[in-house]
């Protein structure tokens, strides 16, 4: 925004892109507000109610999947992030740059049925390899290896969240000044020592950003879920199932809207928190005037 | 080495090569379970699929072999017109996404002050916080029949009886993929502009090149690998998520990665995995085409 | 610790970024107790030979030793040394007193004797009453000072130095420049001192080696690198000195005479080994070089030359007459001092003259 620029101009622009968000989350909105509607959708009349809401707590195999998907949410940030962590420094460090970035971001051009068929395919030849290995060596404890279910459902969504998490710690640690370990190395600390107190608090915003998001991907995954878990359901399955067979049911509307609110209050508290921090580094950041007092 | 210098160490035994203690090599060796873990379970599976995909089929499963049934069943058959049919589409997808998007990647580069840039383009993550399911079915009450938009459109007297093109067509699927991946244009866009550093605006303006001359040959130009990164992302999921033609398309909007989850559900796991392999290596050319043109690396500028 | 052993010896350092070789066998020996300066210009290695120094890069080949122990091996925290960086390496979300009590809080002291010894090393450098700040409200020169701090509390016997002024203004870098060199003499370690500013390394030195292209070109006294330089590279980037180069075509004894722009010119062999009809490069420093108005014959003494005027530059404390060789070569005369007299007109012939034993000889 210059000073000869047009102001109703620029104010357009805005107005634009503010209308683009707004119809980006229009669906999602208008789920939420047929969801408290005690006559559902389509109805002449809108009642206010939350009895949809209590519908999704008293479903049992709901909340049996709520809990799946919540051990599959865990799980995996657990061990997204580090891994996240381990490749950044790993990318920061070697020099075949253009070969680890293709390897960690790929999986965000591969989409998600092609992905999990290709996982599918593989995982259930592995396990029948191991299975034959077993059965060659006499022995039973490998039958179970890669056989679809919790951990395979875990590695495809590790492929799936580990680009997000890789470039938001990337991107945090772009603002970390490596001097600061060497001279942490310099001062007598270890490699890990150094990481852990002088690099890990610089970047914990970061991290922590990239491990909320990993779980809220998790939360909504359905495609790569749905192929690769073998016999439980998690959230968005149940969901899937429910829509699929009764159609957009009230109860579903609810689910839709009640896992919504949570990522975006979860996220919009992030944004929030990471907006005051930044705001706080860029005050502090103000140069100081040169010649305070100089020693005799 | 140079007559002045004398170090007194007269003649040096042979220099050992530098060898590291076996912890250093061990801590070392983590910051490859990543890639390990990559190759292993991303790169190897999508690499097979062209192992698997001439499989011969079986009842339930496959069994090694070599057999183009799959190939033929894809390409022989109307599988190949709704894949032909679906990449159209997904083109006219990264038009519109681009057309709608990437103004808004430019605007937040030129006109927003840098320290709000970031936070504005994060309202753009906003979408991505809730289950791409939901976004797709939650279309339906918006635009079917009796939906939102076409009760607003009659409220307001602009038009007589609903559109019914809206929903459970190609227009239909169309409106789902550009909901669903505009904002990744917004994200490509906006660290492509990172390769147009903003005083080339002021140089536009100095030079007196109009907003289409400097479009056309400056920011395009330098923008393009950005650009070029995030169409074929639009276009590859355009092509690949089975959800979008299942929940918002009619008869015929089948793409890939519909045909692959049919075709898993049918048990026919050659054929799905020839579509995977087809995928990968449509992706593989884009990214090859695309790197000759531009020099796909030069995205990675804001990174290091 | 036995002061005959040297504090830093490097042997046949190499080091290799893929292609390119940042250190082509440095070899280097600094005394236990001396003010060092490795100085060049930028990309020339230096940096690399202190970070390897310091155990931050891994030498290709080579060895370094430390108090007469062979560290090539070893980390950073493993090593003798410690190290003030070239800017911004303070821990931000740590106080003052947090910086400089780290390294000895790593090492399990006692936090009251944490606290005192930090306290005392403040005080030292001059940032009594700071310790309770951020680095982000200090200026930048208490910045660095905090980092000699850090690094000096750890008593060490080598400090190594990379860049550390660079980010100041040039007023406090001056002031920086004799602090520096006045607390390495109070503390009597080891200063290894990376700059590519020969005025800081002239201040600070007690000896200097040159750095230029991964080689180790020249080192001595600083006085000995400013008046005598050896190498033809040392002659131009130290000092302001003319470069000329001309054609062997005389050696006699200890006397060899080279022909520039097709006039004699004597200078001293130095037991440099020289054969007529070789190319040479000669050196002179601009202050030792004085213009004259040329009476149309060429001296035929050996110590003068004849050119054509060209412009004067005023810099203040110096003038510097600007002239032309008949080839082009510039030459440059600088005199200290206000003069009232009139420069001479451009393209006006003159002629530049000087001392016997002013000009040296470098060969390749």
């Amino acid at each position: 925004m210059d000073d000869y620029a047009n102001i109703w101009l620029h104010r357009a622009k805005w107005a634009y892109l503010l209308l683009i968000v707004a119809t980006l989350m229009s669906p999602v909105f208008y789920v939420m507000y047929i969801s408290f509607n005690e006559n559902g959708f389509g109805a002449a009349q809108y009642v206010f109610t939350t009895r949809w809401y209590g519908l999704i707590f008293s479903d049992g195999q709901l909340m049996d999947a709520l809990r799946w998907t919540l051990g599959l949410a865990v799980t995996t940030t657990v061990l997204t992030i580090p891994m996240g962590l381990l490749a950044a420094k790993f990318y920061k460090a070697t020099r075949a740059k253009v070969a680890v970035v293709f390897l960690l971001l790929a999986p965000l051009f591969v989409a998600p049925d092609i992905l999990s068929a290709a996982l599918l395919v593989f995982f259930k030849n592995v396990n029948l390899s191991f299975q034959g290995l077993g059965d060659l060596a006499g022995v039973s404890f490998m039958d179970a290896w890669f056989r679809l279910g919790f951990t395979t459902t875990v590695i495809g969504l590790i492929i799936y969240t580990i680009p997000y998490a890789f470039v938001v710690i990337l991107i945090t640690m772009g603002r970390y000044n490596k001097e600061q370990t060497e001279a942490a190395r310099a001062c007598g600390a270890t490699g890990w020592r150094a990481f852990w107190d002088i690099e890990f608090p610089q970047i914990r915003a970061g991290v922590f950003s990239a491990s909320a998001f990993t779980m809220i991907l998790c939360f909504n995954e359905y495609t790569r879920t749905s192929l690769l878990k073998g016999g439980f359901d998690t959230f968005t399955t149940v969901l899937v199932s429910q829509m699929l067979n009764e159609g957009m049911s009230e109860q579903s509307y609810a689910m839709s809207s009640f896992v919504s609110f949570v990522a975006i209050a979860l996220i919009g508290g992030i944004i929030v928190f990471t907006l005051l921090r930044s705001e706080a580094a860029a005050r502090r950041a103000q140069p100081v005037a040169e010649p305070n007092t100089v020693p005799a | 080495m140079t007559d002045a210098t004398d170090t007194g160490l007269g003649g040096l035994p042979p220099v050992e090569p530098f060898r590291p203690t076996l912890r250093e090599r061990m801590s070392g060796w983590a910051f490859y379970i990543p890639i390990v873990f990559m190759v292993l379970f991303f790169a190897l599976p999508m690499a097979l699929t062209v192992v698997f995909s001439v499989f011969e089929r079986t009842m339930f499963w496959m069994e090694p072999g070599f057999s183009l049934l799959a190939y033929e069943n894809f390409f022989f058959s109307a599988r190949l017109e709704n894949f032909l049919a679906s990449m159209g589409y997904s083109l006219i997808s990264v038009a519109v996404s681009f057309c709608l998007g990437f103004p808004i990647a430019v605007f937040v580069r030129k006109s927003v002050p840098q320290a709000a840039q970031h936070r504005v383009v994060l309202l753009f993550i906003l979408p991505f916080m809730v289950s791409e399911i939901i976004r797709i079915f939650a279309l339906r009450p918006v635009l079917q029949r009796n939906g939102l938009v076409n009760e607003t459109l009659l409220n307001l007297g602009l038009i007589d009886e609903p559109i019914t093109a809206l929903l459970y067509t190609h227009t239909g699927v169309i409106i789902g993929e550009v909901l669903s991946f505009m904002p990744f244009i917004v994200f490509s866009g906006f660290l492509a502009m990172e390769a147009v550093p903003k005083y080339i605006f002021e140089v536009c303006d100095d030079l007196g090149a109009g907003p289409v001359r400097r479009f056309v040959d400056v920011i395009l130009p330098l923008a393009a690998p950005g650009i070029f990164a995030g169409a074929v992302f639009i276009f590859v999921n355009g092509l690949g998520v089975a959800l979008i033609p299942n929940i918002m398309g009619g008869p015929g909007a089948v793409n890939a990665g519909l045909i692959a989850t049919q075709a898993i559900t049918a048990l026919d796991f050659p054929l799905a995995m020839a579509v995977s392999a087809i995928m990968m290596a449509t992706l593989m050319g884009l990214l090859y085409v695309g790197h000759k043109l531009f020099d796909l690396t030069k995205i990675l500028a804001p990174m290091n | 610790m036995n002061t005959t052993t040297p504090a830093v010896q490097v042997r046949q350092l190499c080091k290799n970024y893929g292609s390119v070789q940042a250190l082509k066998g440095v070899d280097l020996s600094i005394a236990a107790g001396e003010y060092f300066v490795l100085l060049g210009p930028s990309g020339g290695g230096k940096t690399t030979l202190l970070r390897t120094i310091g155990g931050f890069h891994k030498p290709s080949s080579g060895q370094v030793w430390l108090n007469g122990q062979e560290v090539s091996h070893l980390p950073p925290d493993k090593r003798p040394t410690s190290m003030v960086f070239q800017a911004y390496a303070l821990f931000p979300h740590m106080t003052v007193l947090g910086n400089v009590g780290y390294g000895l809080s790593l090492a399990k002291l006692p936090k009251a004797e944490v606290r005192d010894k930090s306290m005392a090393m403040l005080e030292m450098v001059g940032l009594s009453g700071y310790e309770n700040r951020r680095p982000h409200e200090l200026s930048g020169g208490q910045q660095q000072r905090v980092q000699l701090a850090r690094a000096l509390v750890l008593g060490r016997n080598i400090l190594l130095l990379d860049e550390p002024l660079a980010a100041l203004d040039a007023q406090l870098r001056k002031d920086m420049c004799l602090e520096l060199k006045h607390l390495q003499e109070k503390v009597g370690i080891t200063f290894i001192h990376v700059t590519h500013n020969q005025e800081e390394a002239m201040t600070v030195a007690d000896r200097i080696a040159l750095i230029a292209d991964g080689e180790l070109v020249e080192q001595g006294a600083a006085r000995d690198i400013y008046r005598t330089p050896q190498r033809r590279f040392t002659a131009s980037f130290v000092g302001e000195n003319n470069l000329l180069s001309g054609n062997v075509t005389a050696v006699e004894g200890d006397t060899v005479t080279v022909e520039v722009c097709g006039q004699p010119l004597a200078v001293d062999r130095r037991d440099l080994p020289v054969r007529a009809g070789e190319t040479v490069a000669l050196s002179i420093r601009s202050e030792l070089v004085e213009m004259v108005s040329a009476d149309g014959t060429a001296a035929a003494d050996g110590c003068s030359l004849s050119g054509t005027y060209a412009e004067s530059v005023y810099l203040g404390l110096t003038l510097s007459h600007r002239a032309a060789l008949a080839d082009g070569t510039e030459i440059v005369s600088r005199v200290v001092g206000e003069s009232d007299a009139p420069d001479p007109a451009p393209g006006t012939a003159i002629r530049v003259q000087w001392k016997p034993g002013a000009l040296r000889l470098h060969v390749n």
